[in-house]
Order: C-alpha cells, then sequence, then structure tokens
C-alpha cells in the first residue's frame, strides 16, 4: 500500500523524482500536513504548541547542520554560534534599525551565511578533526563577540526584538507564532529535501564519501564544502531569528556549547545524511528531555542528594547516555530502523 | 611587566601541556581526539575533593585511589565503549566524546552540584620574588610536579618496553600486531595514562583556582589549541604548544584587555590556532599527511 512489493518502476522522469510515489502516500502526507497546520494549533493547549514550536526552530538548525555534517560531511561543533549570529542579527535589525520583522529574517539569515563562510576558510586546507576544532573556536570566538559587543548586543544583560507583525495584526501567542514556525520549518525542511537531490546534493555526497576521488568528477571541493557550510549557517541564521523573536529576549546564555554538541547528537540519533531522519532525532531527544524535565524532581525527591543539580545534571547524563547507546547499537540512526521496519512491513508476512 | 607575564604565562601554559599531552597519547595511539579531556579532569578534581574532604581519606591513600580509578575508567571507556565503534565514520568517534564529555559533566553536576569547593591548604601560601617577578609557591610547585610528570611519560616512552610497544602501535597498528603487541591493550593504557594526566592536571588546577565545574573543564579545553598548535602527533608538540598558549594568553590579557575589554584571553588561543591552521595546518610538529585515493 504505501510501498511497491516489487520495487519502483518508473515510466516517467517527473514519476521518478516525485517525494509521494503512491497515492497511499499522497494521502497520508495531506492528512499529516492537515494535522499539523490546521488541527494541531487549533485544538491544543499552549504547553504543547510551545513544545512544537521549540522543536521546529530546532528541526530548521538541525536541517542546516545535517547538510553540512551528515551530507558533506564536514563536522560543525559550533551550530550554536551560528544560531547565536542569526538571533543577534534579527534582535539588531528590529531593535536598533526599527526593521520590519519579514525583512529581517532573511538578512539575518543571509548574514550568518556570510559569517558561516568565513569559518569555512580552514577548510581550504584541513578537514576531519580540525574543522571540528575550527568550527569550535568559532563559536568561543562568536560569543565573546556578543557578549563583548557593548551597547550593540546589549552585552550579558542580552537584547529584546520588537515582535512580528502584519498590518496591526501583532504575533504574540504560542499559536501566532506556531504558524511562522511550523509553516518555515515546512517550507526549509521541503527545500532541504529537494537540494539534497540536486547537482549541488550528489556534489556534497561525493565530497564526504571521498573529497580525494571528487576532484576527478569535476567537482570543486572548496567550493562546495564552503557553500555547504554557507547553507549550513543559513538555515542556522532563520533559525537564530525565530528564536529571537520567539523569546523575545535573548543573552548569550541561550547559545551555551552544550547545544551545539546537541545538535550533533540529533543528527545521531535521527540519522546523518538524511533530511526527515533529522527530525526523527529532534523530536525523540527534545520528548526525551521533556521526560527529563518532568523525572528530575522526581528523582531529587527520590535522593534528596541529587536534588540540587537533578534536572540540568540528569539532563546531560541522559543525553551522552543516549548518544552512546546509539553510536554502539544503532550508528545509522532512527531513520534507519524506521526503513528496516517499512520494508519488513513490505514483505509482510513472507520472511524474504 | 613582561618578565612577570612571561613567567606567569609559562607556569599556566605548563598546566595546559600536561593536559595536551593526555589528548596528544590518545591521538597517537587510537587516532580518537579526545574532546571530552575538560570535563574528565573536571570530574578526577571533584573525585580527588571528595575523597580528600569528604571521606577524610589521607593524602597516600587518595593518590593510590586516584591511580586505581584512572585505571578502571580508562578500561571502561576503552573496552565498554570505544571498541565497539573500531571501523566507524569519524563522526561517531568525534561525537562518542562529545557524549563522553556530557556523561562525565552531567554526574559531576549530578553528585556535587552548586558553588565552587576547595582543597584543603597543602602547599603554604606566599610568593617568591624572582629578579622582579613574583611567582606563588602554588604555580611553583604545580611547575615542578607537571615538570616531573612530563620527564616520567617522557621516560616511559622512550625508555620502557611498554612504551616502545606503545609507540609502535601510534606508528602502524599491522605492523605492531605482526610484533606481537596487542593493539587493543595498547588503547586501554593509552586511556590510562590520559586519565592519569587528568588527574594530576585536575588536582592542580583545582588547588589553584577551586573546584569548580566550568572554570575547570574550560581551562583544560584550551589543552585544544594546543595540540593543534603543536601538532597532534607530536609530544614535544603538546609541550611547546601548551607554552605557546599560556604565554599567549598571559600576554594577549596582559596587553590587550585593556584596549578590547576583559576576557580576551579566553579567545586569543582560539583565533592564534585558527590563524595558525590557515597557514601551516598540521601544526608544528605534527605528520603532513599525504593521502592517495
Amino acid at each position: 500500500m504505501s510501498r511497491r512489493p516489487s520495487g519502483n518502476f518508473e515510466t516517467s522522469y517527473a514519476q521518478d523524482i516525485a517525494i509521494c510515489h503512491t497515492g497511499f502516500q499522497q494521502v497520508v502526507m495531506i492528512l499529516f500536513l492537515i494535522a499539523l497546520l490546521i488541527i494541531i494549533p487549533l485544538f491544543s493547549s499552549s504547553y504543547i504548541l510551545s513544545v512544537f514550536n521549540i522543536i521546529g526552530i530546532t528541526i530548521i538548525a538541525a536541517i542546516g547542520l545535517n547538510i553540512l555534517t551528515g551530507y558533506a560531511g564536514q563536522i560543525n561543533l559550533g551550530q550554536a554560534g551560528f544560531i547565536a549570529v542569526g538571533a543577534y542579527c534579527c534582535a539588531i535589525f528590529t531593535n536598533h534599525l526599527h526593521m520590519s520583522f519579514w525583512l529581517a529574517l532573511p538578512l539575518a539569515a543571509i548574514i550568518t551565511g556570510l559569517v558561516g563562510t568565513l569559518f569555512a576558510l580552514p577548510s581550504l586546507r584541513v578537514k576531519g578533526f580540525y574543522i571540528a576544532v575550527t568550527t569550535l573556536a568559532a563559536h568561543m570566538i562568536i560569543m565573546w563577540l556578543i557578549t563583548h559587543g557593548g551597547k550593540v548586543t546589549g552585552g550579558v544583560e542580552g537584547l529584546a526584538s520588537t515582535p512580528p507583525q502584519i498590518g496591526d495584526f501583532v504575533f504574540t501567542t504560542e499559536q501566532h507564532y506556531y504558524f511562522i514556525i511550523i509553516g518555515l520549518t515546512v517550507l526549509l525542511t521541503y527545500a532541504a529535501k529537494n537540494l539534497v537531490r540536486t547537482r549541488f546534493g550528489r556534489a556534497i555526497i561525493a565530497v564526504r564519501d571521498n573529497d580525494l576521488a571528487a576532484p576527478f568528477l569535476g567537482i570543486n571541493v572548496f567550493r562546495y564544502k564552503v557553500t555547504a557550510f554557507f547553507i549550513c549557517a543559513f538555515y542556522a541564521g532563520v533559525a537564530g531569528a525565530l528564536m529571537a523573536s520567539y523569546y523575545k529576549m535573548i543573552t548569550p546564555e541561550y547559545f551555551p556549547m552544550l547545544d551545539s554538541i546537541w545538535y550533533i547528537g540529533y543528527l545521531i540519533v535521527g540519522g546523518a545524511g538524511s533530511i526527515v531522519g533529522t527530525i526523527f532525532g529532534v523530536v525523540f531527544l527534545k520528548l526525551l528531555s521533556q521526560l527529563v524535565m518532568w523525572g528530575g524532581p522526581l528523582l531529587g525527591a527520590i535522593a534528596p542528594i541529587f536534588s540540587a543539580g537533578a534536572v540540568s545534571g540528569l539532563m546531560q547524563f541522559t543525553f551522552g547516555i543516549v548518544i552512546i547507546i546509539f553510536l554502539i547499537f544503532e550508528p545509522r540512526g532512527l531513520w534507519h530502523r524506521w526503513q528496516i521496519m517499512l520494508s519488513s512491513m513490505r514483505i509482510w508476512p513472507f520472511p524474504y | 611587566m613582561i618578565l612577570q607575564l612571561a613567567v606567569t604565562g609559562l607556569m599556566v601554559g605548563m598546566v595546559y601541556a600536561l593536559m595536551a599531552l593526555g589528548i596528544v597519547v590518545i591521538y597517537k595511539c587510537s587516532s580518537i581526539f579526545n574532546f571530552s579531556h575538560g570535563a574528565i579532569v573536571a570530574f578526577m578534581c571533584y573525585l580527588a575533593w571528595a575523597f580528600i574532604v569528604q571521606i577524610h581519606l589521607p593524602l597516600w591513600l587518595t593518590f593510590l585511589l586516584l591511580i586505581a580509578s584512572a585505571v578502571v575508567l580508562g578500561w571502561i571507556i576503552q573496552v565498554g565503549i570505544l571498541r565497539p565503534l573500531i571501523g566507524q565514520p569519524l563522526l561517531a568517534s568525534v561525537m562518542v566524546t562529545l557524549a563522553l564529555m556530557q556523561v562525565f559533566g552531567g554526574t559531576v553536576t549530578l553528585i556535587w552540584p552548586g558553588p565552587a569547593r576547595f582543597y584543603p591548604e597543602i602547599i603554604p601560601s606566599g610568593t617568591l620574588n624572582l629578579g622582579g617577578a613574583a611567582i606563588s609557591y602554588e604555580s611553583l610547585i604545580s611547575l615542578a610536579v607537571c615538570v616531573l610528570a612530563f620527564i616520567a611519560f617522557m621516560y616511559f616512552f622512550q625508555y620502557t618496553k611498554l612504551g616502545l610497544a606503545m609507540r609502535g602501535t601510534a606508528e602502524d597498528h599491522q605492523l605492531a600486531r605482526s610484533n606481537g603487541i596487542r593493539v587493543v591493550r595498547m588503547f586501554t593504557l593509552a586511556w590510562i595514562i590520559a586519565i592519569l594526566t587528568c588527574s594530576i592536571g585536575g588536582v592542580l588546577v583545582g588547588n589553584m583556582h577551586g573546584v569548580n565545574y566550568e572554570p575547570v573543564s574550560g581551562l583544560a579545553m584550551k589543552a585544544l589549541p594546543a595540540v593543534m598548535i603543536g601538532g597532534m602527533e607530536s609530544v614535544v608538540g603538546a609541550l611547546l604548544g601548551g607554552l605557546l598558549i599560556g604565554i599567549f594568553e598571559t600576554i594577549g590579557s596582559g596587553f590587550l584587555d585593556p584596549l578590547v575589554g576583559g576576557g580576551f584571553a579566553d579567545v586569543f588561543p582560539y583565533i592564534a590556532m585558527i590563524a595558525l591552521i590557515i597557514f601551516k595546518p598540521y601544526g608544528l610538529f605534527g605528520y603532513e599527511k599525504i593521502e592517495r585515493v
């Protein structure tokens, strides 16, 4: 039903590149979008909507990271720094320059992309661990600049941003933001899904798999690496701008180095090198962290010595353990597990 | 002023060099870059505090227990976590040490939350005047400990049979195996040595700055640029990189802080590192990698 049992035999190019191959898939997709964009925002409490909003923002940044780390193979440990650039750009544009949010968002994303390009320059000479450490350094440098930015960034006190508005309608509640955030998430997921199937996507996959062989296929490795950095930082910029507007007030504490590690964690759990897998990873880990937020105080109540650091400590600890378990037992992520499940369902009830 | 800064830089740099040694030992042996170094340093720092202050153990017993816990931790990490990951892509080996960092960090926050703690005063406080540069006894002792540790590890690598086996493993796994060296056991040994340097570094840093997770692990994270500048495969590079970072940092904070505002010392090593990587990618003493398709 959802998959053809004996494989895909398309007769035209348009059929081959379609995202939904069968009628059943199309129906499911439409029902899913209706539920996501109409039913959930209208009939959910603001707590659930806030969870959705945070997940949406995180998905945008994680998809950008997946294009860079999962597809192009460049490990980026500074995604939180790039998000901070986007957030502060948006806040500065709307607060100091009184720009409209709708103009500030794309501008912030482009500026963040350019900052990402700047830190891609070492990838001309080095790769692997070195890129990981330079992006880590990028995070440190960006956060230092923001903390010491004086009046422009507000230093440790942070910066407020004006809410988006259309005409006289001002976006204020969780529900209002839900439409912006989830709308952009759907749009950018669709864009990324298509982007990795273009010439660009194939090229960065070639760079990831073997960057010595890639030039022999006519791929300019450095150019594609830099472009991948730009796209990654662009997505981070969109996420940052949304974050600045959603939280209304941002401080450097919103962008700890820990977040950069969490972003790589989403890829590991969901499956690096798969756009839909990213969504799996973000949803899984965000729901897990909600669970820890419930469970932390409980642990504190049972064992009082753990009470003071229960939530933050347990969160870090659980995250680390989950990542290690995934790396050892399912290094290709939930997405791979899901594919295995689908294909076993397809041939059910026969074992092969 | 400049003499004072240089001397202070040397003292701090020696601690960085010791931490960098721990990273280099693991990287040389098993090609795993240990991002969790800072967290392990902080964890050992807290562990030593727990032994001395919470359980009231004598110093010699604390010393032995720290060595024992380094052995146990190194074994658990290598055999339980890293051995299943042999042959996995780079992202896995980077992420596993980052996850370890979370586990250690989380454990510390869970068991010892709240403000900084302090070791009882073992070294008498005071300063030594040396031609216009004031040096506290604490940093003098820590310098001595670091130098001693460095000499001990150098001796171990250069003149003992086990050290030779480790160097052989670092050269080439296949050749080492055909000479009867158990490579996986060498990995475990590398982790144990690295965690030993973590314990020494942790106790020294904890003694100077108080037992506190953020500053201690942050300080140890500066071993990353030290390793990068020195070259990832070189023990001499680790020493030199650590000292350079220490001097960069103190001079950076001494001369540039009044110009650009406080805290510049925290990012200066990273800026220096990125600049160096662009011009000399494999550091001062690292191997130039020649790759073929």
